[in-house]
């Protein structure tokens, strides 16, 4: 069966182009036009980060590009990114990889290929930072870990009841409050810990 | 004084699995070089350099590239298929001539030595749904070829239903040249839609539209008035040989030959002086046309470079059988209308919707609003694709 990922429409989107100005810019505003995407370029100031921020797309020049060049750490572009790669020196597309690029267009540019990097760039970088975000919450929510290990410990202290009972008490603690059973794990040791505090 | 002679390729396919509409873009690319040899309109001839790839598409580029380095033509009319033409691109690119392409095609494509003298997606495939949606219902079946045209037209028509609170219920494909249909029209029996979008091309879509007509035969719910089939690419010629499993079926072009216009009768009576017999379509008339296009580019420009023609192309409007058009300089395509035919027993068309004006192109539907036919629904999915109306 074919993919059925939905292909974006580029309706309304902005595109910078951060290369010097030659033929190959030229190219790629062209197909830029047809395709129907605004786009400009700027070289080598890529102007306020506030602004370089409303771009839905940035192409920027693997062979002369330099990392002073972006108001973000490599890898994180708040917005696709295609490398236009002239020399295939190792050096250059390594430099080109770490700065996160989702896609790329070979040199000389002609009157085709910028549709489909654009569309593989768009998923790239939505998935990517689809996957960023799933790491960022599995790391919070093992570093929650000790908190729920120690809800589990208070309760059976208290309680006198053994683990499981204790920890299926702060799942349904967790389910009646709509809270991540971190929280209300949380909230078990801060009880705990106040009561204490009061004695 | 013998006038100077530019040499044009003609690469058409008259033998093989699309052999008709093959046939059609040779004889108008032949009709229009033999007006403009004859007339007094241009001050030179056009002298045809042909060379027939019989449906094969690994010979097109080898064929191309030869009429290209023996005759060092720099315009070739040609192609059918969208596979044929993206093997003749590269060979065009890197020889600085251009392809004169005059078939409908599926978009998502803006070569510089390509010009585009047929409809895409946006002037086919959208405006015949716009039409077909609040007549008949959202519920499509779809069915085509196993190659670029038939899954991307299908890719197209999904998006559009999707967007227009419209469903798919089926979408099947056979390989080019295959005629054991069978399995596609039970499966549209059972699923019932509310019309089938036919993205086959040749014998394949022969056979499935008479299978269909059997059906409609054996089951009224399914005759043309109820559940039409309907298709962007199957004119006079085919349907003539068809006679009832055509008829009532539903085809959108900006040509047909009952196109109710000066230009038109004029084109007709030319053709008929000129001796022309059997039906004109608009593989024909697109053919034709971008000789047209061609032949004037070289009169007001005075040379068959490339860079002469398309400047002298992109400037004026030319006469073609649908009216006068111009190239868009950005895209190499043109702006087109979108008419509705329905097909008659006869192998004409009745025309059911005449465009007022022409739809300019947008071959990477970017600009192009795909909730079709008065839809009112919010897009099905959180990715929703371009929603303004369509002009």
């Amino acid at each position: 069966m074919m993919d059925r990922r939905t292909i974006p429409s580029f309706d309304n989107w902005r595109a910078l182009v951060a290369h010097r100005p030659h033929a190959n810019v030229d190219a790629i505003l062209l197909q830029f036009e047809r395709i129907g995407i605004a786009a400009i370029h700027r070289w080598p100031d890529l102007g306020p980060a506030g602004e370089l921020a409303g771009f839905d797309v940035l192409l920027f020049d693997a062979d002369m590009g330099f990392d002073a060049q972006f108001p973000w750490e490599p890898g994180a572009a708040p917005m696709p990114t295609i490398a236009l790669i002239g020399s295939e020196a190792p050096g250059r597309v390594s430099w080109a990889l770490n700065r996160g690029a989702d896609a790329h267009l070979l040199k000389p540019i002609g009157s085709a290929g910028l549709y489909s990097a654009l569309v593989i760039a768009h998923h790239a970088h939505r998935h990517r930072r689809a996957l960023l975000a799933e790491i960022a919450d599995l790391k919070a929510r093992q570093a929650a870990r000790e908190i729920v290990a120690e809800a589990t410990a208070v309760l059976m202290l208290r309680d006198a009841i053994p683990a499981k009972t204790a920890f299926n008490q702060i799942r349904r603690l967790a389910m009646a409050s709509r809270q991540s059973i971190e929280q209300a794990a949380a909230a078990i040791v801060e009880t705990a810990d106040s009561r204490r505090l009061r004695r | 004084m013998t006038r100077p002679r530019f040499p044009i390729g003609v690469l058409f396919s008259r033998s093989g699995p699309y052999e008709a509409p093959g046939r059609q873009g040779f004889d108008g690319a032949m009709a229009a070089i033999a007006a403009i040899n004859a007339g007094k309109r241009h001050d030179f001839d056009l002298m045809p350099v042909i060379a027939d790839p019989q449906g094969n598409a690994d010979r097109y580029a080898i064929l191309c590239q030869e009429m290209l380095r023996a005759h060092r033509l720099r315009h070739v009319v040609g192609c059918t298929t969208s596979w044929s033409r993206k093997e003749v691109i590269p060979v065009v690119e890197k020889n600085d001539a251009l392809l004169w392409y005059p078939c409908v095609y599926e978009g998502f494509e803006a070569s510089e030595n390509v010009v585009y003298v047929a409809a895409c997606a946006n002037q086919h495939l959208v405006p015949l749904l716009d039409f077909i949606l609040p007549r008949f219902g959202r519920q499509a079946a779809l069915v085509g070829s196993n190659y670029i045209w038939g899954w991307e037209t299908n890719r197209i028509a999904r998006e559009a239903m999707l967007h227009s609170g419209g469903a798919v219920v089926s979408e099947r494909y056979v390989p080019i040249g295959d005629t054991d249909i069978g399995h596609l029209v039970a499966e549209i029996r059972q699923k019932r839609p509310s019309f089938v979008l036919n993205n086959l091309i040749g014998p394949s879509s022969y056979a499935f539209l008479r299978a269909y007509h059997a059906l409609g035969r054996e089951d009224p719910d399914f005759h043309p008035d109820r559940r039409p089939v309907i298709s962007c690419n199957l004119y006079e010629g085919e349907i003539g040989s068809l006679g009832a499993a055509a008829a009532g079926h539903f085809t959108v072009s900006c040509y047909f030959e009952a196109l109710p216009t000066a230009a038109n009768r004029a084109f007709l009576r030319d053709l008929a002086a000129a001796g022309t017999t059997g039906p004109v379509t608009a593989f024909f008339a697109e053919s034709y046309a971008a000789v047209m296009l061609i032949a004037d580019a070289i009169a007001a420009g005075g040379s068959d470079a490339i860079e002469t023609v398309l400047a002298a192309a992109t400037r004026s409007h030319a006469a073609t059988p649908w009216g006068e058009i111009a190239i868009d300089p950005v895209t190499h395509h043109v702006a087109l209308p979108a008419h509705i035919g329905r097909a008659r027993a006869d192998g004409a068309f009745d025309i059911v919707e005449l465009a007022g004006q022409a739809i300019a192109p947008d071959p990477f539907l970017t600009r192009t609003a795909l909730r079709l036919g008065g839809a009112s629904a919010r897009p099905a999915t959180a990715q929703a694709g371009n929603l303004r109306v369509v002009s």
